[in-house]
């Protein structure tokens, strides 16, 4: 299922309401329907329905695309999601006042307090999430019609980790589209290799050969063990910063790193004998100066499969 | 593998969270964490979501990773601190057992009390050292010299005083007409007051003892100290009776004790009574002999009682002072001091009740107080 940056997320999923292989069993969605508390909101039981078929169409209950799913797949798929959380965002986006007044009162003050912690500044988060809550409550319209974000909310994962996310993301879109105003501290840029400026001491040939070895191993890396090494080494996180993304301890994430980079070394000079150098000769071209490389980390780490994601970074 | 770039798509807020809260599939982690090691954005967006979400769940997880309260944990939590308790609970208690042991004030009341009963003799010399220089700690001679004022009030010490006169001859004529039993039955108390008495009478003891009564009376002395003050006191009032009878040495101590009574006529009667603290109708009603004159010497024996008057002539009551009659002079030279032969039992003596004294010191004695015969 691809999706290109042009195509709306609506229309996407209208179009895979109509392939959904198998209809969601009654039963299961009476239990779901009443586990939800929809009823508090005035949320019919269709429009309920309505509400989980777009969830599937669009994730497929969270399997690969054209994977027949059971109907004890769907259950747990359905008994997954947080469907308190789904129906009052949905009961938000659809303007119940109601559910407005539940939703202040539990994330209000959260909300504030997360952005000040995103941004590092109470004046700023403060504003960043009044600036959420304008979004939030449909000021925003396109073509005539009145467009919340809690739209995009399927209830996988909390409500509230939802929204600091979404407030990390308003965040740093706008460093993003202002960075040009400000000086040269974008992380982004940090890890670019400062050019060589003095002669390279390794043939060049033996370079090239080098980096193709490196970029070869790098690519054999499994996501995770990217992900490690850059958000350890490029992004300088700490091992207590990347442990609970990846729901690990940080000795762990310490072992991870070791095994990774031990096993890249070795597997840089097995590319570098199927290249055609010897083994000491391989060895020796490890110890070349990293500037003399003409390596971009970054599009090689940028390995992701076409079809994976669908949403557009703001602008 | 297929790879592309996608620098412009970026999964959204609902993958990101999911992701961090693990509730993506192993598909869709992989795709994530995929896309998540090539763009830098997503990875600062969920370190920041992270960030903040450890920021608002700090308060709540303290409480959250603590274990649950269970009945007689705060014993556990407290068992360290149990020994060094223990041991100071136990140190105070043996504290303040001695120390209420040792600050009991007996002692000092234990020696007021034998002076009711019978006057002990007093070693030459040491009386004033032992009784004004003991060594007492100051927090404990405080607490008993408290204790003392509290027990002996002044109207109480008013009520007490006849009774210490009492234990030494029952009146205050009897010192004066004190007979050869009384001076030997407090012999050491008479001779080393003798040395006291001396003192007193230097220009500044007549003062200080009048001071000393008030300050006994006041209870600021210690027990020991009233002890002897009490037998300087009976000493004196003695010895006052002397001064009343030599004139040469009433003379020199009649200014100082003039400062104190005016009418020098009665001030041997006022200053005996005062300082022996007579009864009260006595110092109210003084007695009045016949010749208007006042007494310088009385002796009282039973229901009888005889006084001389300054003129020297013997006056006898056998009523206790109601009715008065003057006696035949029996003896040569000038009658100056009349005494009652008693012991200290206060038991008179069924022959000879009485002794006179001239100017001379003759002695005369009698039975009757009417007819006397020279001793």
């Amino acid at each position: 299922m691809g999706i290109t940056p042009s195509q709306s997320v609506e229309a996407s999923a209208a179009a895979s309401i109509s392939a959904m292989p198998e209809p969601i069993h009654d039963a299961l969605v009476e239990e779901l329907w009443r586990e939800s508390g929809a009823t508090a909101y005035k949320l019919e039981r269709d429009q309920f329905i309505e509400i989980l078929e777009r969830i599937t169409a669009a994730q497929n209950f969270g399997l690969p695309p054209e994977t027949t799913v059971s109907r004890r797949q769907q259950a747990s798929f359905f008994r997954g999601l947080r469907l308190a959380d789904l129906v009052l965002a949905r009961a938000c986006a659809n303007g119940h006042q109601g559910a407005w007044e539940h939703f202040l009162a539990i994330y209000r003050q959260p909300l504030t307090r997360a952005a000040i912690a995103i941004t590092g500044s109470e004046t700023l988060g403060r504003d960043l999430a009044d600036q959420l809550y304008a979004e939030l409550y449909g000021l925003t319209t396109r073509d005539g019609v009145r467009r919340s974000p809690l739209d995009s909310y399927k209830g996988r994962g909390s409500l509230m980790g939802w929204l600091r996310t979404t407030l990390a993301q308003r965040h740093v879109d706008h460093h993003r589209r202002t960075r040009r105003e400000l000086p040269l501290d974008d992380p982004a840029d940090s890890y670019e290799l400062p050019a060589a400026v003095h002669e390279p001491q390794k043939p060049e040939a033996e370079l090239l050969l080098l980096g193709k070895a490196i970029e070869e191993a790098l690519r054999q890396l499994a996501s995770e063990e990217r992900f490690l090494l850059v958000a350890y080494y490029l992004d300088e996180r700490t091992l207590l910063e990347i442990a609970p993304l990846l729901h690990v301890h940080e000795a762990t994430v310490s072992r991870k790193l070791r095994r990774v980079t031990g096993g890249l070394r070795k597997q840089v000079i097995k590319n570098l004998q199927a290249l055609g150098l010897s083994k000491p000769a391989a060895q020796e071209a490890l110890g070349a100066d990293p500037r003399d490389l003409n390596l971009n980390l970054k599009k090689i780490l940028q390995i992701s499969s076409p079809d994976a994601f669908q949403e557009k970074a703001a602008t | 593998m297929n790879s592309t770039s996608q620098l412009d798509l970026h999964p959204g807020a609902e993958s990101l969270n999911a992701f961090a809260e693990q509730a993506l599939g192993t598909p869709e982690r992989e795709q994530i964490l995929a896309h998540l090691a090539g763009c830098g954005r997503c990875r600062q967006v969920i370190f920041l979501a992270h960030h903040a979400a450890a920021d608002a769940e700090a308060p709540v997880r303290v409480p959250a990773d603590r274990p649950a309260t269970q009945p007689g944990a705060w014993f556990w939590n407290w068992r360290f601190a149990w020994v060094p308790a223990a041991a100071l609970a136990a140190s105070l208690a043996l504290v303040v057992t001695f120390h209420s042991r040792q600050t009991t004030p007996t002692p000092e009341m234990a020696k007021v009390a034998p002076l009711n009963e019978a006057p002990a003799p007093i070693p030459r010399g040491r009386t004033s050292a032992v009784a004004v220089h003991r060594p007492v700690p100051a927090a404990k001679s405080a607490a008993g010299s408290g204790e003392f004022a509290t027990r002996r009030r002044p109207s109480e010490e008013l009520k007490q005083e006849p009774a210490l006169s009492a234990a030494l001859p029952a009146e205050p004529g009897t010192f004066t007409a004190s007979t050869e039993e009384s001076r030997a039955v407090i012999p050491l108390s008479v001779e080393s007051d003798k040395q006291q008495v001396t003192a007193q009478f230097q220009p500044e003891p007549a003062v200080t003892a009048g001071q000393q009564v008030r300050q006994m009376r006041s209870g600021a002395l210690s027990a020991g100290a009233n002890a002897t003050k009490v037998l300087q006191k009976s000493m004196t009032s003695e010895t006052y009776a002397a001064h009343a009878i030599h004139p040469a040495a009433r003379a020199s101590a009649g200014p100082r004790m003039q400062q104190q009574s005016s009418p020098s006529a009665s001030f041997d009667i006022i200053a005996q009574e005062q300082l022996e603290g007579s009864s009260a109708p006595r110092k109210a009603n003084p007695p009045k002999l016949p010749s208007g004159l006042a007494a310088v010497s009385r002796a009282t024996a039973q229901h009888l009682v005889l006084e001389i008057d300054l003129a020297g002539a013997l006056f006898l009551s056998s009523d206790s002072g109601e009715h008065w009659s003057q006696v035949a002079r029996q003896w040569t030279g000038r009658a100056v001091e009349v005494r009652a032969k008693t012991s200290l039992s206060g038991n008179t003596a069924p022959a000879e009740k009485f002794e006179l004294e001239n100017d001379a010191g003759a002695i005369w004695v009698s039975a009757d107080g009417k007819t006397w015969a020279a001793q």
